[in-house]
């Protein structure tokens, strides 16, 4: 029952076979099999609206509901939790036909998971002033950075990070983006509570990229410069340690 | 079922709470309205960290606080939901909840799930899967359970017994507790004849351990459960039906939709603590 009841959830066509299991007559349950489709619908199209709502600025609200109604046909909720929901979606949107004339939604469809999931990471614990002895007594260079758990990199042919800045509530500046302004690097972290996305010059974003997978400083700074020799590690990583970015080092 | 927590008896005396939304936070975080209690979402706290957690701890110092989970599809024939249970025990460990609550329903299958409350079929099949179910969710969380019946758009044509029967046989077999949402009862009465108040008699008295009430939409095709208004007052009457039978149960206010301002929430909140006689924080 339950095989034929989700298949005319999934399918209206297939509505009418399920229809046997209720009373009332077939084309009044056919009716009430709609309200739970669009309930089931309405219910994903919330969640992904959630998780993504600068896609939700850009292309209305209207449009969205489309696309997440299509999303759901495509790649359906397999967690009792609809906040893990919609992973799969810039990678939707990349082949959707109708949204080939935004090329920049992909990368801001995966800023914004980025974001969704760095909303829910585990806290960083604060940088012990007690670490800094431990430090101070070490081979700086053997060092390795620990990142905090919100923490993720993205590379990208579009400005993202501006487009993230001026779909803030709360923004005021000017509303332009400079879609030529070239390729951009960000950094997509959580300092306390609120997500925030940054972008990286090259050496910087080389350098997390290297710690996240768990370089040493000297592995990482080497990679880093050859990237951008002018690259000013003292002052990025002071900012790092500020923001909670590099939360930890560890020896060895 | 001696490692089972039973909710306090001070439970008795909640009196009325509200579901936390996160639109209201501040409000809770920087004013602490006086209400009876709260509850939350279970898998809007799934997150390992982040704010909605840390919101939670702080007004579980101030509140006592429900987990009520929307996810879990107990009924579902297929599928297995051990992850979901194993985050709903790390967060009720973090969060000693006054109550755990899920939903009489189903929604996993095809390999997909519906994120729904869909309806059941009142069968003595369906019974024992339910049955062995709750009691699997109430050993892995070492608590008992409160399940709630649901809105239903349908009516099974093989239901041997009615709604109140079957959530009547479920806590007895179960061992849980029941949570009676009074508007679903109202709602399904309207949308297919099942009289609430003979469903409320098929209930033992004991069994019930928290109410619900909520507004609900009515359309073209039928009464939708929205939790989007105020109580409709209908519901409220059969509230008061429910409160001679079933007595003072601590009774929370949902709304999901449209979020209203706090004061209207904590108004409808106040309305319930008068039915139930003013006895509480009156």
């Amino acid at each position: 029952m339950q095989e034929k009841f989700a298949a005319a959830l999934a399918d209206a066509s297939l509505a009418p076979g399920a229809a046997k299991f209720f009373r009332g007559a077939p084309e009044e349950a056919i009716a009430r099999l709609a309200v739970y489709r669009g309930n089931v619908v309405a219910n994903a199209q919330e969640a992904l609206a959630n998780a993504y709502p600068i896609v939700v600025k850009i292309v209305g609200e209207e449009f969205f509901n489309g696309l997440a109604r299509e999303h759901l046909r495509r790649h359906p909720s397999t967690s009792g939790d609809l906040n893990a929901y919609g992973e799969c979606f810039a990678g939707f949107v990349a082949a959707f036909p109708h949204t080939q004339d935004l090329p920049y939604l992909p990368d801001v469809a995966r800023m914004e998971w980025l974001a969704h999931r760095a909303h829910y990471a585990r806290d960083a614990e604060p940088f012990g002033a007690s670490r800094l002895a431990v430090i101070r007594e070490t081979r700086w260079n053997d060092l390795r950075p620990v990142l905090a758990p919100s923490c993720t990199l993205l590379e990208s042919h579009w400005p993202v990070a501006r487009i993230w800045e001026v779909h803030q509530d709360g923004y005021a500046g000017e509303l332009s983006v400079d879609f030529e302004s070239g390729p951009e690097r960000i950094l997509v972290h959580r300092p306390r509570f609120r997500v925030q996305v940054a972008p990286l010059s090259a050496g910087a974003h080389r350098f997390l990229q290297r710690a996240a997978a768990g370089s040493s400083i000297a592995a990482a700074l080497e990679a880093a410069f050859a990237e951008e020799p002018g690259f000013e590690f003292p002052a990025a990583l002071r900012a790092w340690i500020e923001a909670a970015v590099v939360i930890d080092f560890e020896l060895g | 079922m001696s490692t089972i927590r039973i909710p306090p008896p001070q439970a008795q005396r909640l009196g009325a709470g509200v579901g936390l939304r996160a639109a209201h936070y501040h409000h809770f975080l920087e004013m602490r309205p006086k209400t009876g209690w709260l509850e939350v979402h279970s898998e809007n706290y799934f997150g390992e960290g982040g704010r909605d957690l840390h919101v939670l701890r702080r007004v579980r110092a101030d509140y006592p606080v429900s987990l009520h989970g929307v996810g879990l599809a107990l009924g579902s024939v297929e599928g297995d939901a051990a992850e979901h249970v194993s985050r709903l025990r790390q967060l009720a460990d973090a969060i000693e909840p006054v109550f755990v609550s899920e939903h009489l329903c189903w929604g996993r299958a095809l390999g997909r799930h519906f994120n729904d409350l869909l309806p059941l079929p009142y069968t003595e099949e369906a019974l024992a899967l339910m049955v062995a179910r709750v009691q699997q969710l109430q050993e892995s969380l070492r608590r008992r359970v409160l399940v709630e019946n649901v809105s239903a758009y349908l009516e099974f044509r093989a239901s041997a017994m009615s709604e109140g029967e079957f959530l009547g046989e479920l806590a007895r077999r179960a061992g849980c507790g029941v949570l009676l949402d009074v508007n679903n009862l109202y709602v399904n009465q309207r949308n297919h004849g099942s009289d609430a108040l003979a469903a409320m008699d098929a209930i033992p008295p004991e069994a019930v351990a928290e109410i619900h009430l909520a507004g609900h939409l009515v359309s073209e095709q039928c009464l939708i459960d929205t939790h989007g208004d105020r109580v409709a007052e209908p519901v409220w009457a059969l509230y008061d039906a429910a409160l001679e039978r079933f007595g003072p149960v601590p009774t929370l206010i949902e709304w999901d939709t449209d979020i209203p301002p706090i004061e209207t929430l904590l108004a409808e909140a106040r309305r319930a603590e008068a039915a139930m006689g003013g006895l509480v924080h009156a």
